[in-house]
């Protein structure tokens, strides 16, 4: 293994420790008679439920679609038309089982294109391992 | 390991050359609500996946619009197209939603679409 791919592995740790929910308690493994019935609707919630939370103002920008965005949404509705799903099971797989963190971390069509890939493994359309090997025969092209 | 026979293309069958949510028209029986229903929205828990807004939960509104019978959201986001149910609209004045809306605007208001599952008489 080269020492780039462990700079980048202790990266990712870093990057990892900036994930946790800003919310201000203790929150790793807790006993049960620490989560009450309100914590527990909170972490069990669906996360695209966000109208009525407190927050911050944000930046709006004024941004074209990227072209990998734009192929994004064509894949998932050929995905669509052939009945690999339907548009409910997409914004329940694309918004609420990719979890909290990966909702409002990932850029919108971010969460599209891992949920795309994500139902092709699911429903055994592909097997993890050749998705895993696709991904790395791809990423050495641009190496 | 075999795989799981599954028909993919059940709902394409179903819809095509009919649309969606008009392939589903017949099949949710007799509406429980009509329209100017006062209607109350149930707080059922919200596990796994829900449409229904957490902030409209035990919020009393009023009936608008029988729009259209579809499989409820909770069971058509794994495929479950087997139970069609009523969709209505339903109106609520913002300051029901929202305790701290200004009375100023007390005449606003926000209405949203409820499979039946979510409604009870108010």
């Amino acid at each position: 293994m080269s020492s780039s791919t462990r700079e980048k592995v202790m990266k990712h740790l870093d990057a990892v420790g900036y994930l946790q929910p800003a919310v201000h308690k203790p929150q790793h493994a807790p006993y049960p008679d620490e989560i009450d019935h309100t914590m527990y609707r909170a972490y069990t919630r669906s996360a695209h439920d966000v109208g009525g939370e407190p927050d911050v103002p944000m930046a709006w920008e004024e941004k074209e679609e990227e072209q990998w965005e734009l192929n994004t949404f064509a894949t998932c509705e050929c995905l669509a038309w052939r009945g690999v799903w339907n548009a409910e099971e997409r914004r329940r797989r694309q918004n609420v089982d990719v979890g909290q963190t990966q909702y409002l971390g990932l850029p919108y069509y971010g969460r599209w294109l891992l949920t795309a890939a994500r139902i092709m493994v699911d429903k055994q359309y592909v097997t993890l391992t050749e998705l895993v090997n696709k991904i790395d025969e791809v990423k050495k092209r641009y190496e | 390991m075999s795989k799981p026979h599954y028909d993919r293309e059940h709902h394409a069958k179903k819809a095509t050359g009919i649309g969606d949510p008009q392939c589903f028209k017949g099949e949710a029986g007799k509406a429980k609500f009509k329209v100017g229903d006062r209607v109350r929205i149930r707080n059922l828990p919200d596990v796994f996946y829900t449409r229904c807004q957490v902030y409209t939960r035990g919020a009393v509104g009023t009936v608008t619009e029988l729009v259209y019978e579809s499989p409820a959201a909770e069971d058509e986001a794994w495929d479950n197209t087997d139970k069609p149910e009523w969709f209505y609209s339903v109106v609520f004045r913002q300051k029901e939603l929202w305790p701290e809306y200004p009375d100023l605007y007390a005449e606003d208001t926000l209405e949203s679409e409820f499979s039946e599952r979510w409604l009870e008489p108010a």
